[in-house]
């Protein structure tokens, strides 16, 4: 093995005619996938029982942190699956929380339910609403660790698999250990770990050349949770031009039949019962329920909050200036109430579902296009990073915890080189930020930025090294502090977000006008849309280089996962 | 990732992560928490924030003393008033007179949490910081900062401070800060060092005999009528001078107009009007009190007298140990005059440096078994002194396998305390969470020793009355029947460490200076005895500050070998 990985990838950094180095170097490095090919080895190295036992520390203390409503959404799913038949789940509205996933989640949470029910019976009760004793917490808070440990296991496969060990070895625990999975799963509480889990075993068999596998666990995936829709362009066009045609472009109708075969068998195990009961267009009008707005609640940091920011600002400059601009009357109730519900346009013409689905598939063609043309592992990963991407910036209603959508697989493609590193730091840092003003309470704030403080320094610190180049040309270097001016805001924003809310209440206290209430109730919302405003900057130029550097990708060297077929 | 520059990294890594599980353990319960109408420890905090901020000096000791009256010596209450200014600067609703009483606003709960968490890492943190840089100085930095890891994360502290809710940390703090100026040299700053820490929690008396033996040892060590006696004055005069600026602001006269009040302080720290102990704790009063009934047989006043007795008698061999080394090294009068014309950082570390930390132990042990008034959380101020020789002891050392002992023991021994505040979850976690870091593994300890057997012993008695708990309710004759057999697991383990640690004392003592002056380096490697008192002191002292702790250097396989598996135990930094 490599005696010092980071000494090595420099040297073929530098080495123009690495092809041929490259090929010699790999096989030397290939034995170690062969031989972990059994699924169920039991091989885990010390490190990382001590980063599981240390992560789960942590995640047990967080049980009596601050839950959301999300909370409540599964344990009354955990009530419906438990106590109702199959044909009522989907119709059941005890609780205003509805079943609204597709049902392998279903399943999942009536599997859950059947030792919840013995711990507690009143947990499986469906009229018991908003039950929240020590036992119920303590149940679903294990429930997402345990559920967790999926995606730690394949984690642990991708890195016995790597061909640069320590390198990915650092991206495997920045991904068990990401801030967004702590902030959304072990606090907010969702079963985000789980689920990406299985799209990270679905990436590993594609990794590992198992399409038909790594199709099979999207389907499933698929009817876990629909959102991973967004991926599914880019294994559509990957599986279609690698698995079910040959390199030459002829079609491997064997391959596709069994794909299609499997890929149906998984639908048809998920949403089979429901269709013989005929409530298929219950269900789906459960899973897509189109009459929401452009925006969530709190804007997520996309272009859509970049726009609707516009927006008032334009609002603004007209009720000021008086300039005369038809001025949408409905649009100015809905900035005053802020950032909750629908979002309608005061200035700029409004959009609508359709326009957003247009741009969204624009974006994606591109990056479709050329994953047709190069369909390898790499291509595949970089462009199921983008698909993601794309939908997460100009999708409709598209909600923050989307945001690890793309930076889950694009931490995969971290150390690939610095190009696509730099990338991957803007992305988390402004990603993650942009997910902090979910969690809200004092004491759960506090650990949420010194969690993800300590995490970008165990990232960041040794991967830099790995990746660094010299900039090439004077664009590089402006381009380069441009992005450490960038980065450099966010202790200052954090700090505005922080101390804010103080200082409006003590002005308000100061004052006790009417002129100072109204000041409150418009600039409650400041803090985030300032947020979300400066993290969708970040996160859009990210959304940039990622595209340049994927559409320009440079044959001579191209890190350690192009050596992958 | 060492190889990877990440090593400037690693402490300030290690400072946040611990910050990070003390606001994750302050998620979790507090004393008294929505417990009206008297609460808990963290109302009498929140509250003497309340009273000092809204209050003239004068009224602070005797304002509603039925309601938490302010009974901490006065830098307690210097740092509640500055935490009251901040607090009213940020909520004036959090501290206000009276109408706050109570108040657990989510807010309030989290300034308050914070205060701990700040007060930690102006003291405690930067104390155990310069710890390891002065005392294993000459230690590897692997091992510098492994022996932080063991101590940031000691649980018993972190549950107490941050689950609980005091500020032991200051405490302890200023006294470690007090045995690293010891160590450097700078013995004035260590003993202001040490009077604050007295003035911010009467609890550092369990330190004072040590304390106040070691800088005697050092007046002889220096030379008695000569420089030696210059240093004792030099010593008291500071010493007296801090209390006096301390405890002025009650005496002035503008401040403190009536005579009956002068008192007050003085009376409210030192409550011998209460029990013999509190609730149960773990020492040799309550332990014995099972079939002793001490109370019913004997008055209060015998008992104190017994207590004080008995205390004195606990902690005089550490004394004994601690003067008679500074006597038998005592520097030849040629030496002195030489050093003396060459200024006072040449004397820097005494030799029988060393004894320190025993002789803290020894005489904090003391106190915890035989003095009046003991509460179950003041096993914390044991628990520095081992901790702080465990943390650079070598897995297979009898100083590794009773510090562990004792801290695990010790946390259980609060375990009743711990279940009444809603901690039970964070006493499992952190326990798991520390022995892990510090690679402890009762069955790998060298077999068949006593330290063995009784670890083994105690761990089962331990874990077998946990099941017992969450199996069966208590029967009603004897609701107390768990908090009892707490105690009597636990302190059987106090007694014989104390035991242990006077030992330890006397071997390192032997080590240190046995054959008199001039030989005190030469008789460093043949001692033989179990505590293994190689004394790394001469190394340490010429190389760079360093200090042997009684473990030392042991040569060969085994330490290596030891170093490797506690290495492994902190993988979590690759």
């Amino acid at each position: 093995m490599l005696q010092d990985p980071g000494m090595d990838s420099h040297l073929r950094k530098r080495t123009t005619d690495t092809q041929l180095e490259k090929d010699s170097t790999i096989p030397e490095e290939e034995p170690a996938p062969k031989a972990s090919r059994s699924w169920f080895k039991w091989d885990i190295e010390r490190t990382e029982w001590d980063l599981l036992l240390a992560s789960t520390v942590l995640k047990l203390l967080l049980f009596p942190a601050y839950r959301s409503t999300d909370f409540e959404v599964h344990r009354n799913w955990l009530a419906i699956t438990h106590s109702l038949p199959l044909s009522k789940w989907y119709y059941d509205t005890t609780s205003e929380w509805t079943l609204d996933y597709p049902p392998f989640f279903a399943y999942f949470e009536k599997l859950l339910s059947i030792p919840a029910y013995f711990i507690d019976p009143k947990i499986v009760d469906l009229s018991n609403l908003n039950y929240d004793s020590w036992s119920v917490i303590a149940y679903q808070r294990t429930t997402v660790i345990l559920s967790e440990l999926v995606l730690g296991a394949v984690l642990i496969k991708f890195t016995r698999s790597a061909i640069d060990t320590p390198t990915q070895r650092i991206i495997s625990a920045s991904i068990f250990l990401h801030p967004g999975f702590l902030i959304v799963d072990h606090i907010h509480f969702q079963y985000n770990g789980l689920l990406f889990g299985i799209l990270l075993w679905s990436i590993f068999m594609a990794r590992q050349g198992n399409k038909l596998a790594s199709g099979i666990l999207f389907a499933v995936l698929l009817n876990f949770k629909h959102i991973y829709m967004y991926l599914a362009p880019a294994y559509f066009i990957y599986l279609l031009r690698s698995f079910c045609m040959t390199p030459a472009g002829q079609p491997e109708i064997k391959n596709f039949v069994s794909l299609a075969n499997a890929v149906i068998g998984v639908f048809l195990a998920s949403f089979g019962p429901f269709l013989l009961m005929g409530q298929i267009p219950q269900v789906l009008s459960r899973l897509f329920p189109f009459t929401r707005g452009l925006n969530h609640a709190y804007w997520a940091p996309n272009f859509w909050a970049l726009v609707t920011a516009l927006d008032r600002v334009l609002l603004r400059f007209v009720e000021r200036t008086g300039i005369d601009i038809s001025i949408n009357e409905s649009g100015v109730a809905s900035t005053s109430r802020g950032l909750v519900g629908d979002t309608i346009f005061a200035a700029i013409p409004n959009v609508k579902p359709i326009h957003t689905f247009i741009v969204t598939l624009a974006f994606q063609s591109i990056i479709l296009v050329k994953l047709w043309r190069n369909p390898t592992y790499k291509s595949f990963l970089t462009a199921l990073t983008l698909c993601g991407y794309t939908s997460f910036l100009f999708g409709w209603h598209v909600h923050e915890k989307a945001v690890l959508l793309f930076l889950v697989p694009l931490s995969l493609l971290a150390a690939e080189r610095h190009a696509y590193f730099r990338t991957f730091i803007l992305c988390s840092v402004a990603g993650i930020f942009g997910l902090f003003p979910l969690i809200f309470t004092p004491g759960e704030s506090i650990i949420k930025v010194l969690y993800s403080i300590v995490w970008l320094v165990l990232v960041y610190v040794p991967l830099r090294r790995q990746v660094y180049e010299y900039p090439r040309s004077f664009i590089f270097v402006i381009m380069d502090m441009l992005e450490k001016v960038y980065l450099m805001g966010f202790p200052f924003l954090l700090a505005f977000v922080g101390l804010f809310p103080a200082y409006m209440s003590r002005r308000v206290n100061d004052t006790r006008t009417s002129e100072g209430q109204a000041a409150e109730t418009s600039m409650e919302f400041l803090p985030l849309m300032v947020t979300s405003v400066y993290c969708a900057l970040g996160i859009i130029w990210g959304y940039l280089r990622l595209l340049f550097v994927y559409l320009n990708e440079e044959k001579t060297y191209q890190g350690q996962l192009s050596a992958i077929r | 990732m060492h190889k990877r520059g990440i090593r400037g990294w690693i402490i300030p890594v290690l400072v946040l992560v611990s910050t990070l599980v003390k606001f994750c353990v302050g998620l979790g319960g507090y004393s008294g928490r929505n417990t009206p109408p008297m609460y808990g420890d963290y109302e009498a905090q929140r509250h003497w924030m309340e009273l000092t901020l809204h209050l003239p000096f004068r009224r602070w000791y005797g304002y509603d003393l039925q309601y938490w009256g302010l009974d901490y010596p006065p830098l307690t209450a210097y740092v509640s008033w500055i935490c009251g200014v901040v607090a009213h600067w940020i909520n004036p609703k959090w501290v206000a007179l009276d109408a706050s009483r109570g108040i657990e606003t989510e807010t309030s709960k989290i300034f308050m949490r914070s205060t701990v968490v700040v007060w930690d890492m102006l003291i405690y943190v930067p104390a155990l910081v310069m710890f390891v840089r002065t005392w294993q100085g000459n230690r590897s930095g692997r091992t510098q900062e492994l022996a932080l890891l063991t101590l940031l994360f000691q649980p018993a502290l972190l549950l107490i401070d941050f689950g609980h809710f005091q500020y032991n940390s200051v405490m302890l703090g200023f006294t470690l800060l007090a045995m690293n100026f010891f160590a450097t040299g700078q013995d004035l700053a260590g003993a202001v060092c040490f009077v604050l820490s007295l003035g911010f929690k009467q609890m550092a008396l369990y330190y004072a005999p040590a304390i106040g033996s070691y800088l005697l040892a050092k007046c002889l060590y220096l030379g008695v009528p000569g420089p030696g006696f210059k240093h004792f004055t030099r010593l008291g005069v500071t010493t007296v001078f801090s209390f006096l600026v301390l405890f002025l602001p009650f005496y002035l006269p503008p401040f403190a107009p009536s005579v009956t009040s002068t008192m007050d302080p003085i009376t409210r720290i030192f409550p011998f009007n209460r029990g013999l102990f509190e609730d149960k704790v773990a020492n040799f009063w309550c332990a014995s009190n099972v079939v002793l009934k001490w109370r019913e047989r004997l008055g209060r006043s015998v008992l104190v007298k017994m207590s004080t007795g008995l205390t004195g008698l606990g902690f005089l061999p550490s004394v004994g140990t601690m003067l008679s080394a500074g006597w038998r090294m005592c520097l030849p009068a040629t030496a002195t005059s030489k050093r003396e014309t060459q200024g006072e950082e040449e004397v820097a570390q005494a030799p029988f440096l060393p004894l320190l930390p025993y002789a803290l132990l020894t005489s904090s042990f003391s106190f915890f078994l035989f003095s009046f008034q003991v509460h179950e959380k003041t096993i914390l101020v044991p628990l520095l002194p081992i901790t702080l020789l465990l943390s650079g002891a070598p897995v297979d050392s009898s100083v590794y396998a009773w510090g562990v002992l004792v801290n695990n023991i010790g946390v259980f021994s609060m375990w009743p305390l711990l279940k009444k505040d809603s901690l039970g979850l964070q006493y499992v976690v952190l326990l798991v969470l520390w022995n892990r870091l510090i690679g402890y593994n009762p069955l790998r300890l060298p077999s068949g020793t006593f330290v063995q057997l009784l670890s083994l012993a105690t761990y089962a008695a331990a874990i077998g009355l946990h099941i017992l708990e969450m199996m069966f309710t208590p029967p009603a004759r004897y609701p107390d029947i768990y908090p009892v057999l707490n105690v009597l697991v636990s302190t059987p383990v106090f007694v014989l460490a104390w035991l242990w640690s006077i030992k330890c004392g006397i071997e390192v003592g032997w080590a240190v200076g046995g054959l008199g002056p001039a030989s005190g380096s030469s008789s460093s490697g043949d001692s033989g005895v179990a505590g293994k008192a190689v004394i790394a002191g001469d190394d340490g002292q010429k190389e760079g500050r360093g200090v042997g702790l009684g473990y030392g250097k042991r040569k060969g396989g085994g330490r290596h070998g030891s170093l490797k598996s506690r290495t492994s135990s902190s993988s979590l930094l690759e």
